[in-house]
């Protein structure tokens, strides 16, 4: 579904150079939910923004369901119509209500009708646990909450892959269950999920794959059985001793 | 003491101050021997216009018809055709079988006429209106060119924006109308109409650039990461919250373009301004007329502000 070749990405200013992400290799199949965990700064979100086209690549190449992200001619908003991302601030639009929030893309990009969009947002609101909110504007929802509308907002589009930069990161503890919930849900549904998550447990339970990540490289990959219980590398070792 | 009581005492202590500057200028206009005429003022608004019906041929009157308000007065002329003219009831100086000459005063109709103070303030108005409407525009896309990945459109905008800002308006309206006019041969109020606007235009481009930066990025970002082309992105998500932030500087910008556009009067376009002169020129009535004039602005202005706080309250159902 998604492979990365050697992809760089390098941050240059104020006469300093950052090497976000420095040469990853990775493949990530359909249907397979892979997280990535690493310390803060190892470059887990610039990795994930490079998926969708959200950040040009410096160097390598990326493919999307077989189109290559640097190439030049290809269509970025019809590669990222089909990448579905989750902000960790969520990034509802805050004028819009609810479902507007679920419908304007849907309407605008994929070309449905008024209805057919409110239909399909209603449908997702239902599953994500809200469907009484649809005429609230965001700022009167919960963290959770809206982060459940942003997670529904992205599986407006149909996409075919999922990627989730700390979901979970901004919400207050007793929130951070709900939107995990709705997460393995759709890991169950077999929704292709690559998710950036400081939440082991997430990990443990539900990842097919965990990549761990330091200084812009990918330092380990493996099942969470191994990453977890019998890591290789050094780094990877001493990052489980801190967090766990 | 109680708050309500206390404030109801702050609230006379302004209206007797506002008062004695009140009687302060009636006492100074005494000192100087000033006779106001008010009564002079409201016929510069509206007016009954008298129109005298005159012959313009020689004749003989055959007959006058009174047809409700109206009189009908028919006019037999020396080669024999018949001319009916319409004139008020009781305004006739004729009886039937006079004789008239050319040029003689048959009668007269009167109507109401639009004075000079109020054609002004329509000229103002819909001078303010234009260029406001065309600056907004102009604002727009200089403000979306300000903000956009192409050096040439920011330069160009940066450069637009500082020569506008760094000029005085009223020289800019005297190259539009000296230069510009004679060399693209544009009227004056062509002229002044787009030096105002273009005047407009590089405040709002500022009050929008600041607008679309104070949105969050991540904005623009869940928008493409939708599928959202960046136009598709600035028309839904990022403009209609720019809008609603840049409302209130908006709304102030124009306000003073009211205000501003009475600085065409310099190139004789009859707005409230030069009508206020104009009438003064024939009344020496000039403390009522400039009091008068400055009453009709703030009239413009506090309907706008008026307006478009309504706008925002309409707006604020998201906060
Ligand atoms: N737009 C940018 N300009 C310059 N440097 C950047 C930019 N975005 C990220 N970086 C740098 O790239 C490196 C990797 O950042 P990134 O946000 O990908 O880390 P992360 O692993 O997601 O960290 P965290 O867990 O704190 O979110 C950091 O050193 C960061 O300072
Ligand atoms: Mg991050």
């Amino acid at each position: 579904m998604i492979k990365t070749v050697d992809l760089k990405k390098t941050f240059v200013g104020r006469g300093q150079t950052v090497h976000a992400v420095d040469g990853v290799t990775a493949h990530i199949k359909e249907g397979e939910v892979v997280v990535i965990i690493g310390p803060s700064g190892s470059g887990k979100s610039t990795y994930l923004r490079c998926l969708n086209g959200l950040e040009t690549l410096t160097s390598g190449h990326i493919h999307v369901d077989g189109v290559d992200l640097a190439d030049r001619k290809t269509d970025l908003n019809k590669v990222r119509r089909e990448v579905g991302m989750v902000f960790q601030q969520f990034n509802l639009f805050p004028h819009k209500t609810v479902l507007e929030n679920l419908v304007l893309a849907q309407t605008v990009v994929r070309k449905r009708s008024q209805a057919e969009a409110e239909i399909k947002g209603r449908e997702l609101l239902k599953k994500v646990g809200i469907p009484e909110k649809e005429k609230e504007y965001p700022i009167r929802l919960s963290g959770g909450q809206q982060q459940r509308v942003a997670i529904a907002r992205a599986l407006a589009m149909d996409p075919k892959v999922m990627l989730f930069d700390e979901p979970t990161s901004a919400l207050d503890p007793e929130m951070v269950g709900e939107v995990l919930e709705v997460m393995k849900q759709l890991a169950r549904e077999g929704m292709t999920m690559v998710v950036v998550t400081h939440e082991m447990g997430f990990a443990r339970e539900v990842a097919d794959r965990v990549l761990f990540m330091d200084f812009g490289k990918l330092v380990e990959e493996g099942t969470p059985e191994h990453f977890f219980n019998e890591p290789k590398e050094e780094r990877a070792k001493l990052f489980l001793r801190q967090v766990l | 003491m109680n708050t309500e009581l206390k404030n109801w005492l702050w609230r006379s202590l302004t209206l007797l101050i506002l008062f004695s500057m009140g009687a302060g200028l009636w006492v100074a206009t005494k000192k100087i021997d000033y006779t106001w005429r008010w009564n002079r003022v409201p016929q510069y608004f509206v007016y009954h216009n008298e129109d005298i019906k005159t012959v313009p041929f020689d004749g003989r009157v055959t007959t006058i018809d009174k047809i409700g308000e109206t009189s009908k007065i028919t006019i037999l002329s020396e080669n024999d055709e018949l001319q009916s003219f319409i004139v008020d009831v009781g305004t006739e100086r004729v009886v039937v079988d006079e004789d008239l000459f050319a040029g003689d005063s048959i009668g007269s109709t009167f109507s109401w006429r639009v004075g000079p103070l109020l054609h002004g303030l329509w000229v103002t108005l819909w001078l303010s209106a234009a260029s406001s409407v065309i600056g907004l525009i102009i604002g727009l896309v200089t403000g979306l060119c300000r903000v956009s990945n192409n050096i040439t459109l920011r330069q160009l905008s940066v450069f637009y924006i500082e020569i506008i800002r760094g000029t005085p308006l009223l020289v800019q309206i005297f190259i539009f109308y000296f230069f510009l006019g004679t060399v693209l041969d544009i009227s004056r109020i062509v002229a002044g109409i787009s030096a105002l606007a273009i005047f407009a235009g590089a405040y709002v481009a500022e009050i929008i650039r600041a607008g679309i930066q104070s949105i969050p990025k991540g904005q623009m970002e869940a928008a493409r990461s939708l599928g959202m082309n960046v136009p598709q992105a600035m028309v839904y998500i990022i403009l209609p919250q720019a809008f609603k932030r840049t409302l209130p500087p908006l709304a102030g910008q124009f306000i003073s373009l009211i205000k501003d556009s009475s600085l065409v009067s310099v190139i004789a376009i009859t707005d409230l301004t030069k009508s206020g002169r104009e009438v003064i020129t024939s009344t020496f009535a000039t403390f009522e007329i400039w009091f008068i004039v400055a009453l009709l602005y703030l009239l413009l202005t506090s309907v706008l502000s008026q307006v478009i706080a309504w706008v925002e309250r309409r707006l604020a159902v998201s906060d």
